[in-house]
């Protein structure tokens, strides 16, 4: 906390501020220049506050968290040979935190899943004894938990929710523009932090931002969710969402 | 670039923009001055509505000292008018 570069800089704007403004004001007596005195202090106090709110674990730390959690997973996945497209759950069909399931055998058909999802790692959705999956928990999905939304919310609100936590919670990317077409949901992330990569966990998970994204959006329309395509271009992630149901 | 490199940077650079053209116009007020930092301050911090709470939290006390000093400043104002 101590080398926080936000505090330092605030304290330096401070100081700076504090001793400048009486110089300013009563021996060079110019007024514009007591103005940017005190506009250094009240910078350098806003900086202070951005460091006590910012997170007490480093990024590289929760990095490298998120990276083993995804190598255990992906371990888990290589191991079954499972390599079908995780389906990621409102919090209708669903008990506890957002879930995406991976069928074991072939693609899920969302009709068949009649009652909640059990929190355990191999669950059965169906009838059929070839209705198994296992039921992983989506990255990131516990800083959405508290996340308010309307039964029938519309893009901007989507986009609203989805921009609250990858941009402002999480800061894993710049800015979200969501559209919505029939049975589909075409979300571009400006600035992603986090990249697509073609290896077997994000080949059926998702990359982590597309993750998140499916979590909310299947959250906000109530429906599942199949990250259909990723792809990556100048700055820019273009995730395309299949709505199933 | 990080949301609250942004925050702070267009902070610099609207404070900086204003007292410039303040000074232009030859306002010779330091309270003036004050109450145009002060705004901003608010009006950013409610424009970056994707901040989490914890954050919105603690710039909210800041708005608040800010908002103290505000009022401090029109009351002396109101005296000095009614003294006159």
């Amino acid at each position: 906390m101590k080398n926080n570069p936000y505090r330092l800089l605030g304290l330096g704007l401070v100081i700076a501020g504090a001793l400048f403004v009486p110089v300013a004001y009563f021996i060079i007596s110019s007024i514009p220049l007591t103005a940017v005195d005190l506009s250094s202090i009240i910078i350098g106090f806003t900086s202070i506050a951005l460091s006590s709110a910012r997170s007490q674990v480093s990024p590289e730390a929760s990095q490298m968290i998120l990276e083993t959690g995804m190598e255990n997973i992906a371990a888990l996945l290589e191991e079954l040979g499972v390599s079908n497209k995780a389906v990621y759950l409102p919090s209708s069909m669903r008990t506890g935190s957002a879930q995406a399931l991976i069928p074991l055998s072939g693609d899920i058909d969302v009709s068949r899943i009649k009652a909640k999802i059990p929190r355990r790692l191999i669950v059965r959705y169906g009838d059929d004894p070839n209705d198994m999956a296992i039921a992983v928990t989506a990255p990131g999905s516990t800083s959405f938990s508290k996340l308010e939304m309307k039964s029938v919310p519309t893009p901007p609100e989507i986009e609203q929710a989805i921009s609250y936590v990858l941009t402002g919670l999480l800061d894993l990317a710049s800015s979200v523009e969501v559209r919505m077409s029939e049975g589909q949901l075409s979300i571009e992330i400006i600035g992603p932090r986090l990249h697509y990569e073609n290896v077997w966990y994000y080949r059926c998970m998702g990359s982590p931002i597309a993750s998140i994204a499916a979590s909310i959006a299947s959250d906000a329309i109530a429906k599942p969710i199949r990250i259909k395509e990723e792809s990556f271009n100048k700055g820019k992630s273009t995730i395309l969402l299949e709505v199933l149901g | 670039m990080r949301i609250y490199n942004r925050y702070l940077l267009l902070m610099v650079f609207t404070t900086c923009l204003v007292n410039v053209v303040l000074a232009f116009m030859g306002q010779k007020d330091i309270t003036v001055y004050f109450i145009a930092n002060f705004l901003i301050t608010l009006l950013l911090t409610v424009l970056f509505i994707s901040f989490s709470p914890r954050t919105r939290r603690v710039l909210s006390s800041i708005s608040f000292v800010l908002f103290a000093g505000f009022v401090v400043v029109a009351v002396l104002k109101i005296l000095e008018v009614i003294k006159q």
